[in-house]
């Protein structure tokens, strides 16, 4: 008796868990920043190095999801006072992600992330500020007793850490006066 | 007693469902910073990973020379280096120990900043020799310079 309730609490689990899902745009999405600087400048967002979460994969950021996870986090902190999606932004801001430490196995996952981020005129091509970031983030089992629900946390945290720095850096810099 | 066992081989592996984060997957991908242009590079230093004792670095500075660069592979970087080569692997076993996923990245040599980065994942399955690794994502790196 009990060995068929373990069974089915099991199954119920197994088709619970399946393998990995991709990492949300909401769960990187930095709503404020505090003290932040805002630039009289709008910009265009262009992300790399994303990776598309497969069936049988672990957890994953994809470009899209980056780009638009930057975008609203952009547009909450009033950094820029657009985003633009063609050709007339005064900005472009390139975001790759580099490198993506995720653990395979274990109780508490950390993620760490490195992203480079760089902010180039977009009409002269200058390239005003260019910074390799790093964040990490820890997810333990308190957040989720899925292992591959908290890798995926742990992802979207690094990723959020890695966004809210790379505005922060953004924030300080001296566009107003050109 | 069988009960028993049947019992405890449920609950491991309801314990691996809990800990384990994934499957399997293979892929191969590059990125490269929009305002560079690897042809300029042509003096390269391979920094050695600290943690690495099964000789990866040597590997991709081998790669390097057979695609014509000059390759420095000392504790220091000399000045006259266009780029310096980080890497991070990570190897698993499965019967045997194998190079599971290889990060390549190419940086400034003043700044650290990563101008183009490669990676490949492949697991047990469709595993590949560490050479290969290196083959697949230095070919990566700059074959999407070319294109």
């Amino acid at each position: 008796m009990i060995e068929k309730r373990l069974l089915c609490v099991l199954c119920v689990v197994t088709l619970l868990s399946g393998c990995a899902s991709p990492a949300s745009k909401d769960g990187m999405v930095i709503d404020s920043i505090a003290n932040v600087q805002q630039h009289n400048k709008t910009v265009l967002i262009k992300t790399q190095g994303g990776k598309e979460t497969g069936a049988a994969d672990t957890p994953n950021i994809s470009n899209n999801s980056f780009s638009a996870a930057i975008e609203e986090s952009v547009i909450n902190s009033g950094i820029f006072t657009q985003v633009i999606h063609g050709d007339n932004s005064d900005y472009i801001l390139n975001v790759a992600i580099i490198n993506m430490s995720k653990p395979l196995f274990g109780a508490s996952f950390t993620v760490s992330m490195e992203a480079a981020w760089s902010l180039s005129d977009s009409v002269t091509k200058k390239m005003h500020w260019r910074e390799s970031i790093t964040s990490s983030h820890t997810a333990t089992m308190g957040d989720s007793m899925m292992g591959v629900k908290r890798l995926r946390l742990a992802v979207e945290g690094a990723a959020r850490e890695n966004i809210r720095l790379g505005l922060m850096a953004i924030s300080k810099l001296d566009l107003n006066s050109e | 007693m069988k009960n028993r066992y049947r019992i405890f081989m449920h609950l491991g592996l309801l314990f691996i469902i809990f800990l384990s984060s994934g499957c399997a997957v293979n892929r191969a991908t590059a990125t490269i910073d929009p305002a560079t242009n690897l042809d300029d590079i042509r003096y390269i230093h391979v920094s050695k990973l600290e943690t690495d004792n099964r000789g990866v670095e040597v590997l991709i500075a081998n790669k390097l020379k057979q695609s014509g660069y000059i390759v420095d592979l000392g504790d220091n970087i000399p000045p006259e280096a266009d780029a310096v080569i980080t890497y991070k692997d990570k190897w698993v076993w499965d019967i045997t120990m194998y190079m599971l996923e290889l990060t390549l990245t190419v940086r400034d040599p003043e700044t650290s900043f990563p101008l183009a980065s490669g990676n490949s994942y492949h697991t047990s399955l469709s595993r590949k020799d560490p050479e290969e690794m290196v083959d697949e994502v230095i070919s990566n790196i700059f074959k999407q310079e070319k294109e």
